[in-house]
């Protein structure tokens, strides 16, 4: 395996010449970035900002910009108002074997699609893809049906295990990393008597690093912030999902919201996100150094 | 090794699919729908164990006016033991599509209301409704037993067949801020519908002293905003009926609409010049950015009236400055002051133990359940004329006498709102927020815009 | 390829791909096809369905709220997509250089993105607030008086679009994991070679990106083919029917009119089309998207 490059600490950085030189692009670009990231972080602002309002405050007009009162006891009171560390854990299950399954079995599914060319591939390929255009509304009532035949109602199953066979939006982003690895690296591989699975787990999984970071941030966003299939498919509520959970503030048409609390949960259901990220952005960063493969 | 378990995995794939698609078999079609309860189902599980114990759905929305009922349950499993209630909740935007799926799936519920965008006459013209005769007679219910007005049992009776119970009323008020009228000198509107000095036009000439549009939108505020019932309903209120009559008779399927004869236009008009003549109401615009993510402007204390649902009442305590309720003014219908909003609780067609449902449909609405819902649920108005008494008393700050006169006013002058009579509601009303929408920015004239409103309405009954 | 490695090709690629095909075949394929059958049918969910041929397919087009929908849809895909594409481009370009606060910054751009839907749609209604809003405040700097945004049928729609970019981060970090994939040698090749740094992003990062630029496309044009969720929460479809998106209209009429079938045959329709999209740019992008890996070539 003396060919397969080590990951670098250094990343690939197409635009900037090695010597860090200051000029007028990368100053206006850096001013660009400041302007974007304060656009960017509104939401958290106003989050945060709410979420220590008192309920009075919050039917104030104009709307104040920072709490009169920093109300730090809501963080307390969203623990009395839901279960909401139950549902923060159900939340994490769900959300951790998503990522599994999905990097698992989409990373076999990307790997045939992107280094095989088999009979009826493209047929299969375009199938995949098809499955993305129908809108969820139009199979729910179908879904739902196969779902209760095989009694998984009110169960986490049908919001796991669909993911331990692959979607499809995350076997096409890997395909198309799988398909940019150079030949050259799997002749080596199999001039060394690689079988297939150790190529791809020796030579494309490595080589893949931030493709598959994407695509396990990508697959936990998506089931954490998910509320369609956990309101369909839960009913019971020691099962709820975080955002199920929060809906239920909304869910009045004849009392105000409590907004303030809404945003307490929306602030602590971020943060395993936020962390995630800033982890796995570092990926990003430790690319892969081709260097010398060619 | 890492071979031998990926054929392992293979295998297991295998099998797992071989076993879904013995499965599957069983369903070819997708026709089995609503009536045909699957195999193995939980209940029949149940059955086999001590005596006949079933368990029915209560299906509702998932927010604590709603899901106080799971604190009663307690109760009344110790008073039914062979009778187990669950809950099954939904946020408001997905109320309707998970019970219709539910019922596709044969999950159907057992008992519910119209809670999320249909109403009642919706789910009855869909035939999704139980007619509870058969049962009310095997049991000998009767509403006066249960301190329901028999008016109030006759919304949701069709051609003398019973298809609810009702369980909460709320009536439409008048909502006004004290701090308002006291600054512009104005004495506070009555709250006896009998007071014959309180009408309309009376309406507009205190809400102009209390209106002051400014360019800061800080310090605008207007007199009223009378956005009483849905648009498609408020000719109503002037003595105009733009349905026929045979709507309420035969399931809310109106043979002929009237939205484009003068009458109705010139209601229309009327209420469209509190905006654009006597500008003592706001814009739809305006209300939508005081209001802001609140949904109402009568809260941030920049509307010295509102015409609202009862179910204000429940938050007034939080509201930044004192409130009162009047009776809503006299506009012209001697019969018709307020809309009516009374929720029943529906026995669903697929339910598989309908006689259990109604058990616990009449302890709901029995006097002492009533009464304890109140402080339960946060404020929730009861039928039950018994409980009444204690639901006047209910709200801090707020005159319970005002209140009782207020709601007594409205049961004598009150008409059972349209969207819980007509079917096609959400449609119809989806189509009348789209269409006039151009007035109100004052685009289109309601001459232009009514004659399609009526062509569509008329298609919309149609389906 | 001889007889035999097609044949190697074959077995392997379905091997790799069975956990995908097991699991369509299991649980995707019988919704799939309901759905197929329920669009010829007439269903209203309460009872079963009746078959009525091509009918909901010839009534979608006399159906005005259809057309209106389809317009909808388009114009906001033509509009939303390439802006949103460029933006994410461009953010990936910037913070893939060596700049101070690089992590922070990533994460600040992906941030709007990690936000659940509520917190986001509470923040856009302040946003637009047309007067007290953050962007007619802006725009009043420079002596324009803003429109009323989402209450306004001339413009909710383009409010619609810019909240879509707040999200050009999920894109962003795509191309960013693309970017890392552009081997440093090449790069220092075509310096070497005298190419400036708009050259050198035309001839090597460009071509080395474009299948994560394909796959952004592709998505990004099934991706707002669907709309729905904003159009259901921030608008309902109004004002006006100005944001009556395809999937809102495919939405109501399920669950509002209890026309599953009708709402189907619009599933299908939309299927095809996007389908014809999709082909569309697949065949035209064969001739620019450079990959590098031979399985494909």
């Amino acid at each position: 395996m003396s060919t397969i490059p080590a990951a670098g600490p250094n990343a690939s950085s197409s635009l900037t010449k090695p010597r860090r030189k200051i000029d007028a692009v990368s100053i206006a670009s850096f001013i660009a970035l400041v302007v974007t990231t304060f656009l960017m972080l509104l939401p958290l602002f106003f989050m945060v900002s709410t979420s220590l309002k008192s309920k009075k405050e919050l039917l104030k007009f104009p709307p104040t910009f920072l709490p009169e009162t920093w109300q730090w006891s809501n963080y307390k009171d969203i623990f009395e108002t839901l279960n909401f560390g139950q549902m923060y854990a159900n939340s994490l299950i769900i959300g951790i074997l998503t990522v599994v399954g999905t990097l698992l079995s989409s990373a076999l599914a990307a790997y045939g699609f992107a280094r095989y060319r088999g009979k009826g591939s493209n047929l299969w390929f375009m199938l995949m893809l098809s499955t993305m255009m129908l809108p969820y509304p139009a199979i729910m009532i179908p879904q739902f049906i196969l779902f209760s035949k095989l009694n998984w109602i009110d169960t986490f199953l049908p919001l796991i295990v669909p993911a331990f066979f692959g979607s499809a939006y995350n076997i096409f982003l890997l395909r198309q990393f799988f398909s940019t690895l150079p030949d050259e690296l799997f002749d080596a591989g199999r001039i060394d008597g690689c079988s297939e699975f150790r190529m791809w787990r020796q030579i494309a999984l490595p080589l893949s690093g931030p493709a598959l970071a994407t695509v396990a941030i990508f697959a936990f966003i998506y089931s954490w912030n998910d509320l369609l299939t956990p309101v369909l498919y839960l009913s019971s509520s020691d099962k709820f999902t975080l955002p199920v959970g929060m809906s239920s503030f909304t869910s009045s048409r004849f009392r105000i919201p409590p907004w303030h609390l809404l945003m307490v949960a929306s602030v602590l259901a971020m943060l395993p996100i936020v962390t995630l990220f800033a982890i796995a952005q570092k990926r990003f960063v430790e690319g892969i150094v081709l260097t010398g493969i060619k | 090794m890492k071979r031998k378990r990926m054929k392992k995995t293979f295998a297991l794939l295998l099998a797992t699919s071989m076993l879904v698609v013995l499965a599957l078999s069983g369903c070819s079609g997708g026709k089995s729908a609503g009536d045909v309860a699957p195999a193995g189902d939980s209940d029949t599980g149940k059955s086999g164990k001590s005596g006949e114990q079933v368990t029915i759905t209560h299906y509702t929305i998932d927010s604590e006016d709603r899901t106080f009922i799971e604190k009663l349950i307690p109760d009344f499993e110790a008073k039914h033991p062979n009778i187990k209630v669950k809950v099954e909740k939904a946020p408001y935007e997905q109320f309707d599509s998970k019970l219709q799926t539910l019922i596709a799936g044969g999950k159907s519920p057992d008992v519910t209301s119209h809670y999320g965008y249909g109403g009642f006459a919706e789910y009855y013209n869909k035939d999704m409704l139980l007619d509870m005769n058969d049962i009310i007679k095997e049991d000998g219910f009767k509403a006066s037993d249960y301190s329901i007005p028999d008016d109030l049992m006759k919304i949701y009776t069709v051609k003398d067949h019973v298809y609810g119970v009702p369980v909460n009323m709320y009536v439409t008020l008048m909502l006004y801020n004290k701090d308002m009228f006291d600054a512009a000198n104005v004495p506070y509107p009555p709250s006896d519908y009998e007071d014959k000095s309180w009408t309309f036009d009376k309406m507009v000439e205190d809400a102009k002293k209390m209106t002051h549009v400014s360019d800061d939108i800080a310090k605008t505020q207007y007199g009223v905003d009378f956005t009483w019932s849905e648009r498609d309903m408020r000719p109503l209120y002037f003595g105009v009926e733009p349905y026929s009559q045979d709507t309420w008779t035969n399931g809310g399927v109106p043979s002929e609409t009237h939205f484009d004869s003068p009458d109705v236009m010139a209601t229309y008009n009327k209420l469209f010049n509190l905006i654009l003549k006597d500008k003592v109401s706001p814009t739809t615009e305006w209300s939508k950015s005081v209001a802001g993510q609140n949904g109402d402007a009568f809260v941030t204390g920049k509307l010295g009236m509102t015409v609202s649902g009862s179910w204000s009442l429940a938050g007034s305590n939080d509201f930044p400055f004192k409130v009162g309720v009047a009776a809503v003014p006299a506009g012209g219908n001697d019969k018709v002051r307020s809309v009516l909003f009374v929720d029943p609780l529906l026995i669903l067609k697929g339910s598989k133990h309908p006689k259990e449902a109604f058990e616990w449909i009449k302890y709901l609405v029995s006097d002492e359940v009533q009464e304890k819902s109140i402080d339960l649920s946060g404020g929730n108005p009861p039928v039950n004329t018994k409980a009444a008494e204690a639901y006047y008393k209910h709200f801090e700050g707020i005159d319970p006498d005002d209140v009782k006169k207020v709601y007594e006013g409205a049961v004598k002058y009150g008409f059972e709102s349209y969207n819980h009579l007509i079917t096609n509601y959400s449609q119809i009303n989806d189509m009348f927020i789209n269409e006039m929408q151009p007035i109100d920015t004052g685009h289109k004239t309601v001459e232009e815009v009514m004659p399609t409103i009526q062509k569509k309405v008329m298609e919309i009954i149609k389906r | 390829m001889t007889h035999r490695e097609s044949r190697r090709q074959t077995l392997y690629m379905y091997l790799f791909i069975a956990p995908w095909l097991i699991g369509f075949l299991v649980f995707a394929l019988y919704p799939i096809l309901s759905s197929l059958y329920y669009s010829f049918t007439d269903y209203d969910i309460i009872h079963p369905p009746k078959y009525v041929g091509l009918a909901n397919y010839q009534e979608m087009f006399h159906n005005d709220l259809f057309w209106k929908s389809v317009v909808v849809t388009l114009r906001y895909t033509f509009i939303s997509v390439p802006i949103q594409l460029l933006l994410a481009l461009g953010f990936a370009l910037l913070l893939n250089q060596k700049i101070p606060f690089r992590g922070f910054f990533r994460t600040a751009m992906y941030f709007p993105s990690m936000v659940s839907g509520v917190a986001m749609s509470l923040l856009w209604y302040w946003i637009f607030n047309p007067s007290i809003g953050l962007f007619n405040y802006v725009l009043s700097w420079f002596g324009i008086s803003g429109p009323s945004w989402l209450m306004s049928p001339d413009y909710a729609l383009y409010a619609l679009m810019i909240m879509s970019f707040w999200t050009a981060g999920s894109g962003m970090i795509l191309f960013l994991a693309g970017l890392q994939g552009v081997p440093s040698s090449l790069v220092e090749a075509a310096k070497l070679d005298g190419a400036g740094r708009f050259r050198i992003f035309l001839n090597v990062t460009l071509p080395m990106i474009s299948p994560v630029l394909l796959f952004q496309l592709i998505m990004g044009v099934i991706d707002s083919f669907q709309v729905f969720t904003q159009a259901y929460v921030m608008t309902q479809g109004g004002p006006n029917y100005s944001t009556w998106f395809y999937v809102y209209n495919l939405y109501t009429s399920a669950f509002k009119e209890y026309r599953a079938g009708y709402s189907s045959a619009l599933a299908w329709v939309l299927l095809i089309v996007v389908m014809l999209f999709t082909g569309l740019i697949m065949k035209f992008s064969n001739r620019y998207v450079h990959y590098e890996g031979g399985g494909r070539k």
